[in-house]
């Protein structure tokens, strides 16, 4: 039958402790929270009933949608609808391509990531631009 | 014992979770992030949008309402419903919640957390259901 | 007594089909094929034994206790991690492939090679660990350990597992890498870590701690499904996963 053997070098590599992980962990996991009990409401409304003109004329006016993303609660909101949930997805594409067998781990961890942190630093950017405006 | 002289298969295939209904809806499951991604970089053109002034918020929110965007953005909110009804069956094995030294039964957690989802909405209803 | 009884007992002829693998006779596995008697209450134990003892005395694979505890005759059933004792042929219509149990390499027939398991079983030290032992005949020696009613319900799920190693050829993370400590040890892990009388946490972490530790699973949770003793260990790898990040917390402001 078809059996590798690993040298023993590279189980060495494998003792390393995983600093990082739990980082990682607890931030796809808040974003799974955001996922699961946010997204379906900002989905519905944002995505859905206001494109098809199913919410009433004024309720996101460009006047009203700006007063309400450049404020301190909408930070907390693309904190909680775009931050997290990023995070999250980041998390699930990196084991997903793992699963897959796509890639290397080592550099797909970095990519996935690095553009969840960026996209996140660019939303929270333009809501404080915003408010500076 | 001498860690390297221990058999060790071949990696699995990447087509496993073919072979099973289970390991299918782990990966549909996984996969809910697809169109969840795709939202969020609508939100993220939509802000960039309003930055911008009116003229350029009404021609997003036209962008919004084409079919194709419509479709994947109606996706995107079953795959969040899909997500949570198996996230949130998660949660109490993962952290089992205790009050007064007696642990909550796990329905209660569960509809605790559909509870959360009706109130996030309501939220919303309220917030945008009046001009 | 009722007759009702005897007559659902009824003998039918079923077919199975198991995976042989000679490597003294042929290289490759190939499947075989086997029809045999059974009634309402054949195991596919039993059914192998009446292979063995009626049929093919060649055949071979692992069993003792045929009442699930020992966790030797665990085997692929349609391609499902079952106990070949508490699999019965009477829920099967159809068609029945029984496999080595997968993941694992093959050493003759249903028999694997599950050296790799009792590795990572033994790296995580499943025992107590006290740090403050004291010696035989001390009397200045603590009282026997006590342990109230809600301390043992904190592990007493998790300590139900019995190394039958379904839940390894359940999970694709050790199918992908075999590396990953896995279910079970992760398992027994976090239930001598729930253990009031243990103090081998700390030892314990820097194993779990690892990328090859509770961070490869994915909670894809087929290792629960198939468990015979309902452990969960799904539950316990996540909540490891919990345990863990604290850890890391603590040692992170302790620098």
């Amino acid at each position: 039958m078809n059996v590798n053997k690993p040298s023993v070098s590279q189980h060495d590599a494998h003792r390393r402790q995983a600093y990082d992980e739990p980082l990682w962990w607890g931030l796809f996991s808040a974003g799974g929270v955001c996922f699961a009990v946010i997204m379906p409401a900002v989905i519905l409304f944002i995505a859905v009933l206001l494109p098809l003109g199913l919410l009433p004329a004024e309720a996101l006016s460009y006047e009203r949608a700006s007063g309400l993303l450049f404020s301190i609660p909408g930070l907390l909101f693309i904190g909680a609808a775009v931050c997290l949930p990023l995070f999250h997805a980041a998390h699930r594409l990196r084991h997903g391509l793992f699963d897959l067998s796509l890639g290397n781990d080592t550099l797909n961890k970095k990519v996935m990531y690095g553009l969840a942190a960026l996209l996140s630093l660019l939303a929270l950017g333009m809501v404080v631009a915003g408010m500076l405006n | 014992m001498d860690k390297s002289t221990l058999q060790r298969l071949p990696p699995l295939k990447r087509t496993w979770w073919l072979k099973h209904r289970f390991f299918k809806l782990y990966m549909v499951r996984e996969a809910t992030v697809l169109p969840l991604v795709f939202f969020i970089l609508c939100l993220l053109a939509g802000m960039i949008s309003l930055l911008q002034g009116p003229d350029s918020w009404q021609g997003w929110v036209a962008f919004m309402g084409a079919p194709i965007v419509l479709l994947l953005n109606l996706l995107a909110l079953i795959a969040s419903l899909f997500h949570a009804a198996t996230f949130f069956v998660l949660f109490p094995r993962v952290m089992p919640l205790r009050i007064a030294g007696r642990s909550l039964p796990d329905q209660a957690i569960v509809a605790g957390q559909w509870a959360g989802v009706l109130v996030v909405a309501l939220l919303f209803l309220w917030l945008f259901g009046r001009a | 007594m009722s007759t009702d009884h005897l007559q659902t007992n009824h003998f039918q002829t079923k077919h199975i089909s198991v995976k042989r693998y000679l490597p003294d006779s042929s290289a490759e596995p190939y499947w075989q094929q086997y029809e045999l008697p059974v009634d309402d209450s054949t195991s596919l134990l039993d059914a192998l034994n009446h292979i063995k003892e009626q049929l093919d005395s060649t055949l071979s694979y692992r069993w003792s206790c045929r009442m699930a505890i020992c966790g030797s005759c665990g085997v692929m059933v349609n391609g499902i991690p079952k106990l070949g004792c508490k699999t019965f042929l009477r829920d099967y219509e159809g068609e029945i492939r029984i496999e080595p149990l997968s993941h694992f390499p093959v050493q003759r027939d249903l028999v694997v090679d599950m050296e790799i398991f009792l590795e990572h079983l033994a790296a995580v030290k499943p025992y107590l660990i006290d740090d403050n032992p004291v010696k035989p005949y001390d009397p200045k020696a603590p009282e026997t350990y006590q342990q109230s009613p809600e301390q043992l319900a904190r592990y007493k799920q998790f300590a139900n597992c019995i190394n039958c190693g379904l839940c390894y050829s359940a999970c694709p993370q050790f199918g992908l890498n075999p590396e990953f400590l896995g279910p079970a040890a992760l398992t027994l892990a976090h239930r001598y870590n729930l253990d009031s009388r243990d103090h081998g946490t700390k030892q314990r972490m820097t194993e779990l701690n690892r990328h090859e530790g509770v961070w490869s699973c994915t909670f894809v949770g087929f290792c629960s499904k198939v468990c015979p003793k309902h452990v969960d260990p799904a539950a316990a790898v996540n909540q490891s996963k919990v345990e863990s990040a604290k850890h890391t917390l603590i040692a992170l402001f302790k620098g």
